[in-house]
C-alpha cells in the first residue's frame, strides 16, 4: 500500500510540474504568437503606410507632372489623404504675388464657426512660419465637399499643420482638423511631412533647373546685339533686352510697354498690327528696312507657341527681334560709291578716246595739224590712265581673293628706290619740288624681296606725295634697318620734314628694312587716316593740280604687298604740315 | 554768239566738245573743277552750263546746290553732262533744277551738239 501510495505519489510529484511547466510553456508561447502576430500587423500597417507613401508619391509624380504650381501640388495631396487620415476638413493657404489664397474640402458638414477657426489658424500659421502679417492681404477663399450647417455648434478638436517649403522659402501651409480632440499622432504627421516634403524637395530641383535654364536664355537674350522684345497674349511686355531700350531710346526705372514701341516707331512700323497678326492669326512677319534714328533694322515679329505633346499649341505670347543692319547698308552704300566710282574713272578717258576718234573721222581735225598732235597725245593719256586703273584692279582682284604672290630675290634696295628717284625727277623738276633719296649706314648690300613690287609701293608713295605738295615742297625717300626697342638711326637728315615716323610708329617685331617717303604737303585730316588703306574708301583730298585725282586703291594695294612680304604698312601725318607714308619688309 | 561755260575736270570732254561745235556760233568757256566754274559764272555771265557731276573740290552736286541757295548767281540753264548713268543720281539732279542729263558716254559729240543747241533754243524762245 505504502508501496502503492509513495508510487502513486511519485507519480503526481511528477506531472503536476510537468503539467505546470507545459501550462507555461503553452502561456508563453501563445503570448509569444501574439507578440509576433502584433509584431507582424504592426509591421503590415508600416509597410501600408509605406505603400501608400509611395503610391501618394508616385500619383504625385504622375499627376504633377513638371507642374510648378504649388496650388496644384497641394490640391493633390489634400485629395489623396482620405484613404489614410481620418479628418472633418482638410485645407491648405498659399502665397501668390497679388493675394493668398485658401482653399478648404469638408469631409463631414460642419459650422461655419469651425471654418472660421480653421482659416484663422491657417493664416496664423503661415503668417508665423514667414514671419509676415497677412491682415491686409487680399484674401481668395474656396469651400468644396460636404454642406456648412450653421446648426453644428462643434469647433475644432484636433489640428495640424504641415508648411510646404520651396526653395528654402515657405510658400504654404496644408492643415488638416477634426471635430474629436487628440486625434493625431507623431506618425500621422511624420508622414505627412515626408510626403509634402518631398513635394517641396521635387518642385524646389524642378525649379532650380528651370531658373538656370531661364538664366541662361535671359544671359542670351541680354548680351545679344539685336533689340528683343517679347510680349505675352495680352500684349504685356514679357522681355526687353538691353539693346532694345537703346534702339528706342528708354532710360529710366519705369516698367517698358508697348506703348513706348508704338511712340518710338511712330507712324514707320505698326508694332501693334504685326503683333496682333502673331497672336491671333500666327503669322510672322519681316520688315523691309526701317529707319530709326542713324540707324537702320529689320523687324521680324514672330508668334510664340508651346507645342504639347499631345499636338496643337499653346499661344504664349509674341516676340519681336530688331536686327541692326546699319554696317550691311553702310557697306553696300560704299560698295555702290566705289563701283560708281570705278565705272566712271573707267569710261572717261574711253569716251574721251572715242569722241576724239569720232572727231577724226568727221574730218574737223585736218591730220597732221597741231591740233591732231595734241588731240594724239591726249588720247594716249587717256588710256594709259585707264590702263594704270585696270592693273589697280586686277591687283586688288588678287590681293582680295588671297592669290597675290611676291617673288622674293636677293635684291639692293638702294638701287630699287635709286631707279624710283630718276623715274620721277624729271616730273618733280618740272613742279619745282625737290626729290632725293637717304640711305642709313645701316643697310645690308642686299635682302630679299620683290623688287617690281617694292617698286610699285614706291610709285604709289612718290606719286602721292607729288600731287598733294605744292611748288617748292621737298619730297624725301629715306631707306634705313629699324631694330624693335632699338632708336632710329642717327644718320638720315631729316630736318626739313616735321613730318616724321618715330620708333613708336613702326610697329614691328623683328629687324626691318624700313622705306619712309616724307613730303612737305598738305597733309591728311586725322578723322580720313583710318580709311586710307582700306578698300573702298578714299579720303576726300584736293590734289594740288587737277589732273590728279586717284581712285584710292593705290594704297590697299601697296598695304597688300607689304603684307605678303611679311611687312607693315603705316602712315604719320599733320594736316599742312606734311605726309610719311612708310612700309617695312623683314630681314632675316 | 553764245557763251557755253563747260564746267568739267576731264579735259577730254572741253577740248572734244570746242572742235565739234559750229565754228562762229558758240564761244566755249572751260573750268577745271565747280569752285573755278562758280568764279567764272560770275564773270562770264554764260548763256549755259555744263556741268560734270564728279569733280574735285566742288564737284557737280554741291555746284548746283550753292546755285539753288543763292540769290545773287545768273539764273543759267544747267546742262548736266556725267559718265555716272545711276538713275537716282540723274532723278536727284534734274530735282535740283538741271534743264538735262546727258550720260558722255552714251552720246556722240553730234548728239551733244543737238542737246545744246535745243537748250538755248528753247532758252532763247523763252526770252522772246
Amino acid at each position: 500500500m505504502n508501496i502503492a501510495l509513495s508510487s502513486s505519489a511519485a507519480l503526481y510529484l511528477f506531472f503536476i510540474p510537468a503539467i505546470l511547466i507545459l501550462v507555461v510553456l503553452v502561456f508563453y508561447f501563445y503570448h509569444f504568437f501574439r507578440k509576433k502576430e502584433r509584431e507582424i500587423i504592426k509591421e503590415k500597417e508600416e509597410s501600408t503606410r509605406r505603400l501608400y507613401e509611395l503610391a501618394i508619391l508616385k500619383e504625385l509624380g504622375e499627376r504633377v507632372g513638371y507642374s510648378l504650381n504649388v496650388e496644384e501640388i497641394l490640391q493633390i495631396i489634400t485629395g489623396s489623404l482620405r484613404q489614410f487620415i481620418d479628418y472633418t476638413a482638410v485645407g491648405y493657404v498659399v502665397i501668390t504675388p497679388e493675394k493668398i489664397k485658401i482653399s478648404t474640402h469638408i469631409e463631414r458638414s460642419v459650422g461655419s464657426s469651425f471654418l472660421k477657426e480653421m482659416k484663422e489658424r491657417m493664416i496664423a500659421s503661415l503668417s508665423a512660419l514667414t514671419n509676415k502679417s497677412f491682415d491686409s492681404s487680399a484674401v481668395e477663399e474656396a469651400v468644396s465637399g460636404a454642406i456648412v450647417i450653421d446648426e453644428i455648434k462643434q469647433n475644432i478638436g484636433s489640428l495640424f499643420n504641415i508648411p510646404l517649403v520651396i526653395s528654402g522659402a515657405v510658400v504654404g501651409v496644408l492643415t488638416v482638423a477634426h471635430i474629436d480632440a487628440g486625434l493625431y499622432k507623431e506618425e500621422d504627421m511624420t508622414i505627412l511631412y515626408k510626403i509634402t516634403g518631398q513635394a517641396s524637395e521635387a518642385v524646389s530641383r524642378l525649379q532650380e533647373v528651370v531658373r538656370m535654364e531661364k538664366g541662361k536664355l535671359n544671359a542670351m537674350v541680354e548680351s545679344m546685339g539685336d533689340g528683343v522684345l517679347m510680349v505675352d497674349a495680352e500684349y504685356r511686355m514679357i522681355v526687353a533686352n538691353p539693346a532694345i531700350k537703346k534702339i528706342i531710346k528708354f532710360s529710366g526705372d519705369k516698367d517698358i510697354n508697348i506703348f513706348n514701341f508704338v511712340d518710338a516707331l511712330g507712324g514707320k512700323f505698326d508694332i501693334h498690327g504685326r503683333l496682333e497678326e502673331a497672336l491671333v492669326n500666327k503669322n510672322s512677319f519681316v520688315s523691309e528696312r526701317i529707319n530709326i534714328e542713324d540707324s537702320f533694322f529689320e523687324i521680324g515679329v514672330y508668334p510664340v507657341l508651346h507645342s504639347m505633346l499631345k499636338g496643337g499649341g499653346q499661344m504664349l505670347g509674341a516676340v519681336v527681334v530688331f536686327h541692326d543692319i546699319t554696317r550691311d547698308i553702310e557697306l553696300e552704300r560704299v560698295r555702290e560709291e566705289f563701283t560708281g566710282m570705278i565705272v566712271h574713272e573707267l569710261r572717261s578717258p574711253l569716251d574721251g578716246i572715242k569722241k576724239i576718234i569720232e572727231l577724226v573721222i568727221s574730218g574737223s581735225i585736218p591730220a597732221g595739224s597741231d591740233k591732231f598732235k595734241e588731240y594724239l597725245n591726249m588720247a594716249h593719256q587717256g588710256s594709259s590712265s585707264m590702263l594704270e586703273l585696270i592693273n589697280d584692279i586686277l591687283d586688288l582682284s588678287k590681293l582680295q581673293a588671297g592669290k597675290f604672290e611676291v617673288n622674293k630675290e636677293k635684291a639692293s634696295i638702294r638701287e630699287v628706290v635709286e631707279n624710283r628717284i630718276m623715274f620721277y625727277k624729271i616730273s618733280a623738276d618740272s613742279k619745282k619740288l625737290s626729290l632725293r633719296a637717304a640711305f642709313s649706314g645701316n643697310l645690308p648690300p642686299s635682302c630679299e624681296f620683290d623688287p617690281q613690287a617694292v617698286k610699285q609701293i614706291l610709285n604709289n608713295f612718290i606719286s602721292n606725295s607729288m600731287k598733294f605738295t605744292s611748288q617748292g615742297g621737298e619730297i624725301l625717300v629715306s631707306v634705313f634697318v629699324y631694330e624693335p626697342g632699338r632708336s632710329l638711326p642717327e644718320d638720315i637728315d631729316k630736318s626739313r620734314f616735321s613730318v616724321y615716323p618715330e620708333a613708336i610708329d613702326i610697329k614691328i617685331k623683328v629687324p626691318s628694312l624700313c622705306v619712309a617717303v616724307s613730303d612737305t604737303g598738305i597733309g591728311i585730316p586725322e578723322d580720313n587716316i583710318k580709311d586710307l588703306f582700306h578698300t573702298f574708301k578714299q579720303a576726300k583730298l584736293s590734289p594740288i593740280d587737277k589732273e590728279s585725282k586717284g581712285t584710292g586703291l593705290g594704297l590697299v594695294i601697296a598695304k597688300g604687298i607689304a603684307e605678303a612680304h611679311g611687312g607693315t604698312i603705316g602712315v604719320v601725318s599733320k594736316e599742312s604740315l606734311g605726309t610719311s607714308f612708310f612700309f617695312t619688309i623683314p630681314i632675316n | 554768239m553764245k557763251k557755253i561755260l563747260v564746267i568739267d575736270d576731264d579735259q577730254f570732254f572741253s577740248k572734244t566738245l570746242e572742235a565739234a561745235l559750229p565754228a562762229g556760233k558758240y564761244v566755249l568757256i572751260s573750268a577745271e573743277d565747280g569752285e573755278v566754274g562758280l568764279e567764272k559764272l560770275k564773270s562770264e555771265k554764260p548763256d549755259l552750263v555744263i556741268l560734270d557731276l564728279m569733280m574735285p573740290k566742288l564737284d557737280g552736286t554741291a555746284f548746283l546746290k550753292k546755285l539753288q541757295e543763292s540769290k545773287d548767281l545768273p539764273k543759267v540753264p544747267i546742262l548736266v553732262s556725267s559718265n555716272l548713268s545711276s538713275v537716282k543720281k540723274i532723278s536727284d539732279v534734274m530735282a535740283m533744277g538741271a534743264v538735262g542729263y546727258v550720260i558722255k558716254s552714251d552720246e556722240s559729240l553730234q548728239s551733244i551738239v543737238q542737246d545744246i543747241e535745243r537748250v538755248l533754243g528753247e532758252e532763247g524762245n523763252k526770252e522772246s
